[in-house]
């Protein structure tokens, strides 16, 4: 790797601590902005803490290498797809507002009232889910207000570590109660092709278009399972590439941030349920493999589901609470007037999955 | 559950999870040198074979640190002489006992000649075991070798099993069939403090402050570590004289400063006190108990502890626990479980 010029190092190193003796030394300056210097500090050094109690070695892997491995996923998997499919102009705008709104507004902000003494990386994780779960038309006010509404709701529960259930998808749903239509009208069709510039920065003419599921619902049309492999047929912002998503999602699996129970059940669970009422009811259903491949079913298994803290502790509860995610998600697509389940199935599993853990460990220690 | 597992290789019946530390922190020892003397008269080594009678006796040829005494030192290239002394060892102080040599897999010559010696006795096993991080704790030693149920903190001898090291072998052939008198040991010193990582031969009784003497680093702040930084004491009076219990003596840097741009430079800082990230709450990340060898799930601990239920942890299989240290060693959120399980076994 490239090696930072000793000089400049050790001036950075300098200005760093002058900052910071002058950031303690201040009392309302520590206030305001002794979280926020601490988070930039953080990024840029490492802690001068040292253990103090057996063992004294530390593996070299904390949360910040945790989340940024998910960030990276991420961006490969939705960011740079969704440019190509609807602009830049689209993706990257709501990008930054998200961020500024959820991270540097109201996570800045919460730092203060609440007089937490860090920052969470975790706000970057749920920021940069917030738009990709939402349609490609929404507006950019929609974008920052779920951005705030996820923040704010993790906060309030006790920050990243205590979390009921996901703060992206919860934001969402309170969207989606608050204002339908925008959830439902804003699809639109993506574009493809060669990309010229035009189209890298504007994507398609705005034409709304009916994302696969609902046009399933509405009038039984399967689209073609390459189209929605690629991303080429709509649907949210970030859900469409499913090819990519995949590929990111087996990566965090090796680098063990993403548990491959939870995947794998869920998916699977899916794909069992939804044969099984196929085979039963015929036609009137969505067959298994279009239901695997479409909606927002792979993001949701790869990134949403697997957040760890959301999720069920043990093992063994890791796999019913994904096999329970399946089983929602197929009912609420077979049986129900909505045409997409998998928000609603991962918000109950949350919910469900204190119980199970409690449950699984009465059962794994019974004596 | 094993239904799909990629990145793990054939396991050792008994036993998962643990680590490979050899790997993660590779360390050479290149010169070995020739005696320490204390000022003092030198301590003699005895040994004492056990009140109660010996059944099994394992040999811990498999070092899993790195930091510990690598068996070369002791062994050479010569394996059947060195079981040749454990066999009229054994004649003299344990008859009955039957022998398990547990050697680590990396060592293919001393493993062929192990079995090779094992097939032309009716008392002596060979185990090739893999050498991952708590492979030679008493515990699982016990139970992957033997398939015994050893409790953690009980004297193994109670049940009729002793292990010993190569050296501590070496040593009792020497002073209990020989007649010799064995007043010096093999330690292995290493460390990010040090100059260089060396095996020094010292006699018994020298003060630690004696042995680092113009060995260590002057610059920076140092801790020295007896038996390893994982599972050994720190010792911060450097007085203390060594005696047989010594394996090694590991100094490390403090690291107690904040260290520009930490992610190009991870090598470098890897070795030392620091604990490389900032603590934060757990994350349920899992990663305690697929790495525990236990196969106990530490964050259950944790979090009984934090709400004031730690008396609920007792009842979660906490008397199982070996205290090897993996699950503080690799928590994200570098949390200190190890000492809440500590705090959780001392409520009672």
């Amino acid at each position: 790797m490239k090696k930072i010029p000793q000089p400049i190092e050790r001036m950075l190193d300098k200005t760093f601590d002058r900052m910071e003796s002058f950031v303690h030394s201040h009392k309302k300056v520590n206030f305001l902005f002794g979280a926020l210097f601490s988070a930039f500090d953080g990024l840029l050094r490492s802690s001068k803490d040292t253990a103090a109690t057996q063992p004294f070695i530390r593996n070299n892997y904390d949360v910040k290498r945790f989340m940024g491995a998910v960030l990276v996923a991420l961006v490969i998997g939705w960011v740079f797809p969704a440019i190509y499919f609807y602009g830049w102009q689209c993706v990257i705008s709501k990008l930054i507002v998200s961020f500024i709104i959820g991270v540097f507004v109201v996570d800045v902000l919460w730092a203060v009232i609440a007089r937490e003494e860090h920052i969470s990386e975790g706000g970057f994780v749920s920021c940069l889910l917030v738009p990709a779960i939402l349609p490609p038309q929404a507006p950019l006010w929609l974008v920052g207000l779920g951005a705030a509404l996820a923040i704010i709701f993790r906060n309030v529960l006790g920050g990243v570590g205590h979390n009921l259930v996901n703060p992206a998808i919860f934001s969402r749903l309170f969207l989606t109660i608050c204002f339908p239509s925008f959830l439902v009208m804003g699809y639109q069709a993506p574009f493809t092709g060669m990309p010229d510039l035009h189209s890298l920065r504007y994507g398609l003419d705005a034409i709304t278009h009916a994302t696969p599921l609902t046009a399933f619902k509405a009038n039984g049309e399967v689209a073609s399972f390459f189209s929605l492999l690629m991303g080429t047929s709509g649907g949210s912002l970030g859900e469409s590439c499913r090819i990519l998503l995949i590929l990111t999602g087996l990566w965090l699996v090796k680098l063990k941030v993403v548990n491959w129970r939870v995947p794998l059940s869920y998916l699977g669970s899916v794909f069992v349920f939804s044969l099984f009422f196929s085979l039963i009811l015929g036609k009137s259903v969505a067959p298994p493999i279009f239901q695997l491949m479409s909606g927002g079913l792979i993001l949701g298994a790869f990134f949403m589901a697997t957040d760890p803290v959301t999720n069920a502790y043990s093992q063994s509860a890791k796999w019913i609470v994904g096999i329970g995610c399946g089983f929602v998600t197929v009912l609420i697509r077979d049986f129900t007037t909505l045409s997409e389940g998998v928000m609603y199935s991962i918000l109950l599993m949350n919910l469900l999955s204190v119980p199970i853990q409690s449950l699984m460990v009465k059962i794994r220690y019974r004596s | 559950m094993k239904l799909f597992n990629p990145c793990k290789k054939k396991e050792i019946p008994g036993f998962h999870g643990g680590f490979n530390l050899l790997e993660t922190y590779p360390i050479r020892f290149c010169n070995v040198i020739e005696k320490v003397s204390s000022d003092v008269a030198p301590k003699q080594f005895v040994f004492n074979s056990p009140q109660q009678k010996v059944e099994q006796v394992i040999v811990n040829l498999c070092p899993t640190e790195p930091w510990a005494l690598p068996n070369w030192v002791t062994l050479g290239h010569d394996t059947s002489s060195f079981l040749d002394k454990l066999a009229s060892l054994r004649a003299q102080c344990f008859p009955a006992a039957r022998i398990a040599i547990a050697i680590s897999e990396k060592e293919g010559k001393h493993i062929t000649e192990a079995i090779k010696y094992a097939g032309n006795t009716n008392w002596m096993t060979a185990h090739p075991l893999n050498p991952k991080y708590p492979q030679n704790d008493p515990v699982v030693l016990s139970k992957v070798v033997l398939h015994a149920e050893v409790e953690f903190g009980t004297d193994t001898t109670t049940q009729g099993i002793l292990i010993l090291d190569a050296q501590t072998i070496a040593a009792a052939y020497e002073s209990n069939v020989l007649g010799n008198k064995v007043n010096s040991r093999f330690i292995a010193i290493s460390g990010t403090g040090l100059k260089e990582n060396e095996i020094i031969r010292v006699e018994l009784g020298t003060t630690i402050g004696k042995l680092l003497e113009g060995r260590s680093k002057a610059n920076g702040a140092h801790r020295v570590f007896v038996n390893g930084p994982l599972c050994g004491r720190e010792v911060t009076d450097l007085s203390q004289e060594i005696d047989w219990s010594v394996n090694n003596i590991v100094v490390l840097e403090a690291l107690n400063v904040k260290v520009m741009f930490p992610m190009i430079k991870q090598e470098e800082m890897s070795f030392t006190t620091n604990i490389l990230g900032e603590v934060r709450q757990c994350v349920y990340c899992n990663f305690c108990d697929d790495i525990c060898p236990m196969d106990l799930e530490p964050a259950l601990y944790y979090h009984s502890y934090t709400r004031g239920e730690g008396h609920k942890a007792r009842s979660y299989n906490l008397g199982k626990c070996i205290e090897c240290g993996l699950c503080s060693f690799i928590c994200p959120s570098k949390l200190e479980l190890l000492q809440t399980i500590k705090a959780c076994k001392a409520l009672d």
